[in-house]
């Protein structure tokens, strides 16, 4: 028996070193740093809270917040919509099923920066695939780069088109673990498909929607790669997401003391909705 | 006769040594292509024949670019050479633009030393002459073991870059600036000249003298098909991508809207960053706001995708002969004459850029007219180069490295090949009789004769021009420019107004200043632009 425990804590044990090492001792070191006005080469000074006082009057933050929270706003709902309609989709019986099944799962093997430098050539604004195909065919020619807002949509495109496969996927496992004999009574009261779906497989699928939910919030969040390759956060500052920001300050000025406040600010946010999302959960299920 | 034969073996033996000990060295590029130095030109360390570096790497940080990039290429170029040479190992570690100072500063911050040598921007200087993280070289060019180069062949603006103070810290490799491609047979071309006279009232003049004229140039020419290739064509192609150094034409365009020129630097004369008293920026006074004006109306005369096309993209719509007028760097008028992406070779003017009649006088608060068109040369862009970090371990052999590139053989061939990113400045780089480069030579390399005399031309009017916009080489230099860039393509986007851009610009400016400290900042700007306090 004691030797079943020591065997638990030898097992344990990496995990535990793991996450000392890796995430406990970067947490802390970076809340100290938050604290400093840290210049590499040069002695840290102790500012107290003024890094984070900082952050209230650099409207570089209000600019890069708006911009991400409406990126997560909209990508995580078209991909979470879209990952759900594909997946009733491929619950059916079709021919094909398994091929279509694995191309669209594709994407996510991709590496995001890949995708953003792939996007520079989709999104070419003179002779690029996407605007030959529009000037052939419609005489049009999209300012997918150089416009603000087409920017703005270039960006949604490539993170949808990444990650919509993903939430198809969980949603469809989801699907497919559902029992066939409430279907088999479902359609003994009821013919229509909507109202089936409505009141029999959206309820049952909704603990995996929100897992979805939960997953793509936090991970949009720190969207970085994407728009690091394609625009650099421009046109102007059109797609400086909150990530970039946070990285040109800590990485390319090294104003260390402040991008960790910036990162402790960006942890508050999502810990804030992400428990507001566990609590309305959880008033669902009570 | 006995001693008149010894005599003479001894003669004709000494001459026999000597002419192995005083051997010309021939060395051979990747393109196998040969260069023959003599003993003075490679220095002794070479001409000795020992190997003095055997068993020594040399890390290298340069920007991302390949065998065949700009500035990496001629690192790989001769790489096989020098090792051969020497018996060092060269090492160069690629690293993409916009990574590139970051790595170097970090490297250097947190004493790693794991380079020996960076292809730094001239902007960078500052911060690592304030940091002490670079070796001074004065002590190696006097030194005859080493590959001789010519420190006085570097006109002053490109001097002041590779210098801080009286010492010289950087090795010659690049000089940029900035200077104005034309299409040169359109613009001569009688009907069209006759149309735009008919159109705007004047003549215009080829090249044009100032940018009002430019403009008007530009509009005349954007939007139809003057070139007959079936599609509309534009004025002026500029490469305003965010984070991909559009601020520089900027830069070089606004100087003569701003920079009231006088014999010395001091409060108000030839300064363009920050007052030389207190820091206060200057970017966001009535001359830059009126420059940046221009700018945005400038750029209405050219593609509408150009708010999102790094220098390559512009280059590119300039080559193959979309555009009337790009003002860019050395490589584009090098690159012109490569027939493979050129449509242009043959066609091309060059000059020193516009100029305006118009300056803005602080000390007043107004623009002050001038008879003559003010003109500023430009050192815009990197002129990137070699310096020594004061972490590595082999400084000799870098120091070798560095200055095998800066000979003049190797100098002069990495110039006439655009693809190297090494562009003209030095004299024996100029056609006589401001150097002594042969056009022939040029003409040999690919050159079309009238490109290559324009070109060269026009680089020493700007690099030796009276006047020379000030470089900014100070602490946080990066941070600077960046906070530069990102709200100059804010006004390009038209999301904001020029104003509001540059209000930001130097909003965002002194925040930086007071963090990396007024008085610290301002005493090495001051020493950075040569104002003497009173």
């Amino acid at each position: 028996m004691r030797k079943n425990r020591r065997a638990k804590y030898f097992f344990i044990f990496p995990a535990i070193i793991w996450v000392l090492a890796f995430t406990i001792f970067p947490l802390i070191y970076s809340l100290g740093l938050s604290f400093f006005r840290v210049r590499l080469g040069r002695p840290a000074q102790f500012v107290g809270l003024n890094n984070f006082a900082r952050i209230f009057s650099d409207y570089k933050v209000g600019n890069s917040l708006k911009v991400t929270l409406l990126y997560v706003a909209i990508t995580v709902s078209i991909q979470l919509i879209l990952g759900t309609l594909i997946a009733l989709l491929f619950n059916q019986e079709m021919r094909g099923k398994n091929i279509f099944r694995a191309l669209l799962i594709l994407p996510i093997f991709c590496t995001p920066v890949a995708v953003g430098y792939l996007g520079l050539t989709i999104f070419y604004e003179e002779g690029g695939p996407i605007n030959s195909i529009l000037m052939s065919l419609f005489n049009l020619k999209i300012p997918w780069l150089s416009s603000r807002i087409w920017a703005w949509v270039a960006v949604l495109l490539l993170d949808i088109w990444q990650w919509t496969p993903f939430c198809f996927l969980v949603i469809l496992a989801g699907l497919q673990s559902l029992p066939e004999e409430i279907y088999d009574a479902a359609y003994i009261d009821s013919s229509s498909e909507w109202e089936i779906f409505r009141k029999i497989t959206f309820p049952m699928i909704q603990p995996v929607i929100m897992v979805v939910l939960l997953l793509r919030l936090i991970e949009s969040f720190k969207i970085f790669d994407v728009v690091y390759s394609l625009t650099g956060g421009g046109p102007g500052t059109a797609t400086e997401v909150y990530s970039l920001y946070t990285y040109r300050t800590g990485m390319k000025f090294f104003d260390l003391g402040y991008a960790s406040a910036l990162g402790y600010l960006l942890l508050a946010i999502v810990i804030v909705i992400i428990n507001l999302l566990f609590r309305q959960i959880r008033e669902v299920y009570e | 006769m006995k001693k008149v034969s010894i005599l003479v073996a001894l003669v004709v033996a000494s001459l026999f040594i000597a002419s192995f000990a005083f051997a010309d060295i021939t060395v051979t590029n990747a393109s196998g292509e040969s260069i023959t130095f003599t003993d003075e030109e490679i220095g002794s360390i070479v001409a000795s024949g020992e190997k003095p570096f055997e068993g020594v790497t040399v890390t290298v940080t340069v920007n991302e670019g390949g065998p065949k990039g700009g500035i990496s290429g001629p690192l790989y170029e001769w790489r096989d050479a020098w090792e051969q040479l020497t018996g060092a190992k060269l090492n160069i570690v690629e690293i993409p633009y916009a990574e590139h100072y970051p790595k170097v500063m970090t490297d250097l911050y947190t004493g790693t030393g794991q380079f020996d040598a960076f292809m730094i921007g001239s902007d960078w200087m500052g911060e690592l002459i304030a940091g002490e993280y670079i070796i001074p070289v004065d002590d190696y060019i006097k030194d005859p073991r080493f590959p001789k180069w010519d420190p006085d062949a570097l006109p002053p603006s490109i001097r002041t870059l590779y210098t801080w103070g009286d010492k010289w810290y950087g090795v010659l490799n690049d000089c940029d600036g900035q200077v104005l491609y034309y299409r040169k047979d359109i613009l001569n071309n009688p009907d069209y000249r006759a149309q735009f006279k008919e159109k705007y009232g004047y003549e215009y003049n080829v090249p044009p003298k100032t940018w009002d004229e430019l403009y008007d140039i530009s509009e005349f020419f954007n939007g139809w098909d003057w070139n007959d290739d079936g599609e509309a064509d534009s004025g002026i192609v500029m490469h305003l991508k965010v984070g991909a150094q559009g601020m520089y034409h900027y830069v070089s365009l606004s100087a003569p809207f701003c920079i009231l020129p006088g014999e010395k630097v001091d409060k108000y004369h030839n300064v363009y960053w920050f007052d030389p008293e207190d820091m206060t920026p200057l970017i966001n006074d009535e001359g830059h706001v009126k420059a940046l004006d221009f700018q945005l109306k400038l750029a209405k005369t050219g593609p509408d995708a150009q708010v999102a096309w790094s220098l390559g993209e512009a280059w590119d719509y300039f080559l193959r002969g979309k555009a009337i007028f790009c003002f860019s760097w050395g490589d584009l008028g090098s690159l012109a004459q490569d027939e493979a992406r050129s449509k242009v070779k043959g066609k091309i003017g060059c000059s020193i850029l516009p100029g305006c009649y118009e300056v803005y006088d602080r000390s007043q608060g107004q623009f002050v007219k001038f008879d003559e068109p003010v003109v500023w040369g430009n050192t815009t862009g990197g002129s990137w180069h070699g310096v020594i970090s004061v972490l590595s371990k082999n400084p000799e052999a870098t120091y070798h490295l560095l200055a095998f590139h800066a000979t003049n053989k190797i100098s002069l061939w990495n110039a006439q090949r655009g693809w190297t990113g090494v562009d003209p400045g030095v004299k024996f780089h100029f056609l006589p009789p401001y150097g002594t480069a042969s056009l022939d030579d040029y003409v040999a390399n690919g050159f079309h004769p009238e490109d290559a005399k324009e070109y060269l031309d026009a680089y020493y009017e700007n690099f030796f021009a009276t006047n020379i916009v000030p470089y900014l080489r100070i602490p946080g230099g990066n941070e600077y420019w960046v906070a530069l860039d990102r709200h100059l393509s804010e006004a390009y986007t038209g999301a904001l107004s020029a104003q509001e851009a540059l209000d930001r610009v130097a909003r965002d400016w002194e925040d930086i200043t007071n963090r990396y400290g007024r008085e610290e900042q301002l005493t090495v700007y001051q020493e950075s632009i040569g104002y003497q306090p009173e």
